[in-house]
């Protein structure tokens, strides 16, 4: 029997699984060449009904543009395979049966991935634009999604639901990979509210969580991201060393800013030390080690996309450095000039008074130092009962 | 035919014969490829508008032919005449060769619009200057995007029409809505950066870094933004325009408003028309992190001292201390947590506080603010 004849028997049995399987390109089959072929068309149409017969010969089709590393021509052919899922049309028919999950994921997962590799082949000639392809492979998958979201009429076991969040995952994939984070909203709305949310598997949860921690990251909602992020290294499945290591790449700053450094012993396990000398300038106060630390790592923590929060750290910085200064002179009423003087130790440039005057205020109001300053005295005045609050117990 | 020139004609998924899906495909690419219209239109307003617009009285008063402004139908001055923007519509065929203008005739008519018109000392008020201007530049980039145009003509009528844009936000700032409309005008500004920013990922562009900065400064306070620059080659984010952005833009994520103006008096005019609409945003930070830092009854704080740092004449800092619920009295203020107000002030416009950018504008020419002074 041929793979389009194992086809029709994996529909025929409802052998969700085993259709995804055969249409995967995690598959080995597809690497067989006599399965490459240019026109499948009419070996399916004599099998197959349709849908299923278009689908299979795009999918063959696909084998053989793969083969010949051409995945612009590659992704086209996905596009068509995903067309059927995505119109509702044969899957939406299945009223009430849910069996073809599987098959959706598959077509859609390799969607996307031949959605970057054809813009990565198009870039390397100079020609078409990062995301032009990805958008277009968004908009098939949210129609996917919503042939999902609005199944109404199943009971819970053969719902359409259950494959809402896998489609939510790989919508985040591109929508981070495109930088149109706002785009995320409306997936995560749709997901909270659903009753189903806690009882998806946890990989895919993992996975969730991960995303909505960085989008809560983007949006400086530091406390949510830390419980997102949080969640997702916790739960990730222990063998995953590479998993866990990227969750730590942003949970580690989110972390930090709320006043929680990490032990080297963990960054060494993860081999994350770039971010040692961050730490270790952070909690020390020590401004010049900051800025060289950052220096040191730029190219690693732009890549990240986490630059600009670790820039966050210098408030903190300046914190932890300011409450050196209030121990040494053991006052409750600093001299500016003490700032000052520290801030010039820390050989930050250009700095003066004045602005040693608004990086005070700026921690007052945000609640990390208990006082005053009197311009006439050129003092800082601070309270005589913990001054400098805990970090965590800021906001 | 042989099997060769077959393979050439075709592209290769053509020639595995079978699949009339495929053929199809192949015949769209084809046509695709040689549709993109070419204009040949040597003027800067195509001959056919010129007649419709005489014909119906739609000239504009700057493209009258003097001596015919009383006629019953005033005659086009040729020299005069602009293509105008006209909102795309079905049925309206916008690709004819004869109404479209080559790139270097969009650069020419550029010229004009600033020289003779946005740069003009006699032309008032500058409202409709500006008016005019914007719907004709409008129009050219109409034209580049219709005949897809891209390179350095797109590049230089691009940074013109930024230049342009800039500027008009500074200088019509405060004018009633009906007159000058900041959101319309931001809104094409973000376009034309985002186009020039993008025409630049090519190619070495001699005033790559100016511009950079200037969508730093204007986008003060975007992660996104800042990204985008981070991501940029060396020698364009050690630039000294580039740092100086950068700079700012970190004074502002750090909250340190004294910092920031103070980086500011750095900026030349077009940086800080730039950055000039978060000034004011600034200075009511500045006197907020004041409020909760020098809160203190007993406490006084000089007024020429928040002046200077806050880069206003002292009787403006007054009225704006006043305006958010700070006591002053004489040459003191007093801060105080408690009585700060948020409420953005009627009377009190940003229009008033352009001391800062008037100095920086000194003998510069419209003229040379928009071509760029080397």
């Amino acid at each position: 029997p041929t793979v389009v004849d194992i086809v029709l028997e994996a529909i025929d049995t409802r052998d969700g699984v085993f259709c995804a399987e055969l249409l995967s390109f995690k598959h080995p089959h597809v690497a067989n060449p006599r399965l490459q072929l240019s026109s499948p068309e009419d070996k399916c149409q004599q099998v197959l009904e349709p849908p299923y017969d278009e689908m299979v010969a795009a999918h063959l089709r696909c084998t053989y543009a793969v083969a010949n590393h051409d995945f612009v021509e590659a992704y086209k052919c996905q596009t068509v395979v995903v067309q059927y899922p995505s119109l509702g049309g044969t899957f939406q028919a299945h009223k009430e049966e849910n069996w073809a999950l599987p098959v959706m994921f598959a077509v859609t997962l390799d969607l996307r991935i031949f959605a970057n590799n054809a813009e990565q082949q198009l870039l390397k000639k100079g020609k078409g634009k990062v995301g032009d392809m990805l958008e277009k492979a968004a908009e098939q998958l949210m129609s996917c999604f919503r042939v999902c979201a609005s199944d109404n009429r199943a009971g819970i076991d053969d719902s359409k639901k259950w494959g809402m969040l896998f489609l939510v995952n790989q919508l985040f994939k591109i929508y981070f990979k495109i930088n149109k984070l706002h785009l995320c909203k409306p997936l995560i709305r749709a997901i909270d509210s659903s009753n189903l949310k806690d009882d998806y598997s946890m990989a895919q949860r993992v996975t969730y969580k991960y995303y909505v921690g960085r989008k809560a990251m983007f949006d400086s909602d530091f406390k949510l991201a830390e419980d997102y992020l949080s969640f997702s290294f916790q739960h990730s499945h222990r063998s995953c060393q590479r998993n866990k290591r990227l969750i730590l790449i942003y949970l580690l700053p989110v972390k930090m800013l709320l006043g929680h450094m990490p032990t080297n012993q963990l960054l060494r396990k993860y081999d994350l030390l770039q971010f040692a000398d961050v730490t270790k300038a952070v909690s020390e106060g020590n401004l010049l080690l900051l800025n060289e630390a950052l220096t040191k790592h730029e190219t690693f923590f732009i890549r990240c996309g986490i630059f600009l929060i670790l820039e966050k750290l210098k408030i903190i910085t300046y914190r932890n450095l300011f409450k050196k200064v209030y121990h040494l002179l053991k006052t409750h009423q600093l001299p500016l000039d003490a700032f000052l003087v520290a801030l010039k130790m820390m050989q930050v440039e250009e700095v003066d008074i004045d602005e040693v005057q608004c990086i005070l205020a700026n921690l007052i109001y945000m609640g990390h130092i208990k006082g005053y300053i009197s311009h006439q005295h050129q003092k800082l005045v601070v309270s005589k009962q913990n001054p400098f609050p805990p970090l965590s117990s800021v906001s | 035919m042989s099997r060769e020139i077959h393979a050439k004609c075709f592209p290769s998924h053509c020639t595995r014969g079978g699949g009339r899906r495929q053929k199809q495909r192949c015949e769209g690419e084809a046509k695709s490829s040689v549709s993109v219209p070419r204009g040949t239109c040597m003027t800067m307003c195509p001959a056919y508008e010129l007649r419709q617009r005489e014909l119906q009285n739609r000239l504009h008063r700057f493209e009258v032919l003097t001596g015919t402004e009383h006629d019953r139908l005033p005659r086009a001055d040729v020299s005069c005449t602009v293509k105008e923007y006209s909102r795309p519509a079905a049925g309206k065929d916008s690709t004819r060769a004869t109404d479209l203008r080559p790139p270097d005739i969009l650069l020419k008519t550029v010229y004009y619009l600033v020289d003779d018109i946005a740069a003009s000392s006699t032309l008032h008020p500058w409202t409709e200057v500006y008016s005019f201007v914007f719907d004709r530049l409008r129009s050219v980039r109409q034209d580049m995007i219709i005949q897809r145009i891209s390179g350095p003509e797109c590049v230089a009528v691009l940074e013109r029409t930024v230049r342009f844009l800039l500027f008009a936000s500074y200088r019509l700032c405060g004018q009633p809505l009906r007159l000058f409309d900041s959101c319309i005008n931001d809104t094409h500004l973000q376009e034309c950066l985002s186009w020039l920013l993008e025409c630049y990922r090519e190619g070495q562009h001699q005033h790559q870094e100016e511009f950079q900065a200037l969508s730093l400064l204007y986008n003060l306070g975007s992660a996104q933004a800042v990204q985008h620059v981070l991501e940029l080659p060396g020698s364009v984010r050690l630039s000294p325009p580039v740092r100086l952005a950068l700079a700012i833009g970190r004074a502002y994520v750090e909250r340190n408003p004294v910092r920031l103006l103070r980086l500011a008096r750095r900026l030349d005019f077009l940086q800080g028309c730039a950055l000039h609409r978060h000034l004011l945003p600034c200075r009511r930070d500045l006197l907020l992190l004041y409020s909760h830092g020098h809160s203190s009854r007993n406490c006084r704080f000089p007024i020429q001292k928040l002046a200077d740092i806050l880069s206003l004449e002292s009787s403006l800092t007054a009225q704006l201390c006043r305006a958010h619920g700070i006591h002053v009295g004489g040459e003191w203020v007093i801060f105080s947590k408690g009585s700060f107000t948020e409420s953005l002030s009627e009377e009190l416009q940003c229009a008033q506080m352009h001391r800062l950018l008037e100095d920086k504008q000194q003998d510069l020419t419209v003229s040379d603010i928009i071509h760029g002074v080397a």
